[in-house]
């Protein structure tokens, strides 16, 4: 323990390998992931060929696809939490986000009309998320649960009755380019239009997160909030930014979703709190909030995707909660003891 | 939130209400509510204020209130417990699975382990156990945020659940035993639930108010270190508090499963958050050292109140959701204001 006091006082980033581990265990974590579901079906053929873990059109692709929702969701998640709070609420937007898209168009409203009105109500949404956590004071917690509620309601509401979602409206069905998004090749490179929009903001929220004021503004909150208010920061007013591109995004990512499934689903985004939650653990950032990273984040949400896909092959999908949760809870594990080590002063 | 300065200190109108403790104030507000709700429900829903109508109000929350139980005292101290849900089905599984006989049927989910249903249910409160057991180690131990720990419990007993049923459910092959408890009737269409949750309220609201333990837990939740500078042994308390919560929903789980007959994976749906809705109706803070189970009940009630009004208008069950996040909303609202008004 002396000796890491000593060496902390002396060069404020230490580089000794304790550190550099402790920073990048999350791509080590990926790596491992993927070597382990390559070789699991060992034997039986090319390593990228058909029915194995990193056969391209097989396997990868769908892989990537259905990950663009957690894509585009953990960057602005994790910037909430950086500074301190959360939401859990985001699931159900992006429910109500893809029964709201299908219902536009299914109304004759074009895709980019369609679009913006959906991202819209994300905005609206994540403004009502920071009104009752900001203004009400309510803890985001049960803040978050409320609207969880409200919102899946709403959506549910969205769909008549027996109904599992939204496909067609009376003799109307879906227009044939909504795949064009979410899920039809991109140019002949494979992978939707979604995919790299899900990238370019992951990209836009790296350097939010590292260059811009919004970024440092939001590890001081985090911090501290009581020195940030001091120091003239405006927390009320960048958390309720952030709250808004969270709804934001996850109304983004309800387009996607929905794209990908031509289909309406008040389910859509069931369960994909915990899922974000995982990748944002998986990533180091802690919950306490002053310290994190979107490009974790981001990692660790393709090690939940491989991880999640890659046991299809091997488990049934009953498997699938109790490995969830297993996760889940080591992810807590690990990252509460590793800063447990770090925060040694 | 002393008892009896409250209205001596403002020098506001606060009148004579000294006497009354702030938890009491809450309950008796949300009792009004409950009252008011029922009031209108009775003049707006057809065929509301009927004898058969208000029983079933009362007797079909039981499982809720139950779990609230647990969830009252684990808020109290400032915890969260999101994995009865989860549990309740697990227990409710295993139990059947349990006793299932082995009749060497085809199919995998025709055959148990063919066990004696005493024996059943003790391994089946056992795995509860486990389960509270392993939320109190990280939460206590690792000082994980129970938030987060519990969300992965929930995950993984509904999942231990969703293995042992592959998916569905089991409901063959079960010795007539098995259903005897869960449906065992005492008076009209009240059932031995309902009294088991009555005795189960009375002990947990005797041990809330006069018990060391119970005022123990309050003080956990309103000034954890004081708590510990006192000689509380906060983690073991805390330990206790969710081993019983864990406990609780694995004695729903087994009675669920012996009412419908069956261990279903989906049994126990939502139920963490059902009963967190109610605790906080109740008047419970998330601050800590605030709530009763009285409250809770209360709470419970008055969620009943309106499931049951909205069924009676005829209203999709959709609106459920949408009902009680906005109750609950309103609620904190209301009890905040009426206890920044109180204690000025």
């Amino acid at each position: 323990m002396n000796k890491n006091i000593s060496k902390q006082i002396k060069q404020p980033e230490t580089t000794s390998w304790k550190t550099v581990v402790k920073g990048s265990y999350v791509y080590v974590l990926l790596i491992l992931v993927v070597i382990i579901l390559s070789v699991l079906k060992q034997g039986e053929g090319s390593i990228f060929g058909r029915g194995h873990f990193l056969n391209w059109s097989g396997n990868i692709v769908n892989l990537l696809r259905n990950a663009v929702p957690i894509f585009t969701l953990s960057g602005g998640f994790t910037l909430l939490v950086i500074s301190g709070y959360l939401d859990l609420s985001v699931g159900s937007a992006i429910s109500l986000g893809s029964v709201t898209y299908v219902l536009l168009l299914l109304n004759n409203f074009g895709f980019f009309p369609a679009l913006i009105l959906t991202l819209l109500l994300g905005i609206v949404l994540g403004f009502i998320n920071g009104f009752i956590v900001l203004k009400l004071r309510i803890t985001p917690v049960i803040a978050t649960l409320i609207t969880l509620n409200v919102y899946q309601g709403i959506a549910r509401l969205l769909v008549k009755p027996g109904d599992r979602g939204i496909g067609s409206y009376g003799m109307k069905s879906l227009p044939a380019w909504i795949n064009n998004y979410g899920r039809a090749s991109f140019f002949n490179l494979g992978l939707p239009l979604a995919f790299f929009v899900a990238i370019a903001v992951i990209a836009i929220l790296v350097i939010i997160q590292r260059k811009t004021i919004l970024g440092k503004y939001a590890v001081a909150i985090g911090g501290n909030k009581l020195a940030a208010e001091l120091s003239g920061i405006k927390t009320i007013k960048i958390v309720w930014l952030l709250y808004i591109m969270v709804g934001f995004l996850a109304a983004l990512a309800a387009v996607a979703r929905a794209s990908y499934m031509s289909f309406g689903d008040p389910a859509a985004g069931l369960g994909m709190e915990v899922d974000v939650i995982i990748a944002v653990l998986l990533g180091g950032t802690l919950f306490a909030g002053g310290e994190g990273s979107v490009l974790k984040s981001a990692v660790g949400a393709l090690i939940i995707m491989c991880i999640t896909s890659g046991l299809m092959t091997v488990l049934p999908s009953y498997w699938q909660s109790f490995i969830k949760g297993a996760i889940l809870v080591f992810a807590v594990t690990l990252s509460t003891l590793l800063v447990r080590e770090k925060a040694i002063v | 939130m002393v008892n009896g300065i409250d209205g001596k200190i403002g020098m506001n109108k606060i009148s004579v209400r000294s006497k009354l403790s702030s938890e009491s104030f809450i309950t008796l507000s949300m009792l009004v509510v409950l009252v008011v709700l029922f009031g209108l429900a009775c003049l707006f829903v057809p065929r509301f204020f009927l004898l058969q109508n208000i029983i079933n109000i009362i007797t079909s929350s039981w499982y809720i209130i139950v779990l609230g139980i647990g969830v009252t005292f684990l808020l109290v101290t400032g915890n969260f417990d999101l994995s009865v849900g989860g549990i309740v089905a697990m227990s409710s599984v295993l139990v059947f699975y349990f006793t299932q006989t082995n009749s060497g049927a085809r199919s995998a989910l025709d055959n148990g382990l063919g066990l004696p249903y005493g024996v059943a249910i003790v391994l089946a409160l056992v795995a509860a156990l486990a389960i509270g057991a392993i939320n109190a180690f990280f939460v206590t131990r690792l000082k994980i945020a129970s938030i987060l720990v519990t969300l992965g419990t929930m995950s993984i007993t509904r999942g231990i659940a969703q293995i042992v049923t592959l998916g569905s459910q089991r409901n063959v092959n079960i010795p007539g035993l098995f259903g005897a408890v869960g449906n065992f009737i005492i008076v009209s269409s009240i059932k031995l639930s309902v009294i088991i949750m009555i005795v189960l309220v009375i002990i947990a609201a005797i041990v809330e108010k006069m018990t060391v333990f119970g005022r123990r837990t309050y003080l956990i939740g309103a000034n954890t270190q004081a708590a510990r500078l006192s000689g509380v042994k906060v983690e073991k308390h805390v330990t206790i508090l969710y081993l019983t919560s864990a406990l609780l929903a694995g004695m729903v789980g087994i009675l669920l499963s012996s009412e419908y007959l069956s261990g279903n994976s989906n049994r126990g749906m939502g139920f963490e958050f059902d009963a967190l809705v109610i605790v906080l109706l109740g008047g419970t803070s998330i601050i800590g050292g605030f709530g009763t189970v009285t409250g809770t009940v209360v709470g419970a009630l008055i969620i009943s109140v309106v499931t049951a009004s909205a069924t009676g208008l005829l209203l999709r069950p959709e609106w459920q959701f949408l009902l009680k996040g906005v109750i609950v909303f309103i609620a904190i609202m209301a009890q905040r204001f009426a206890l920044d008004r109180r204690q000025i």
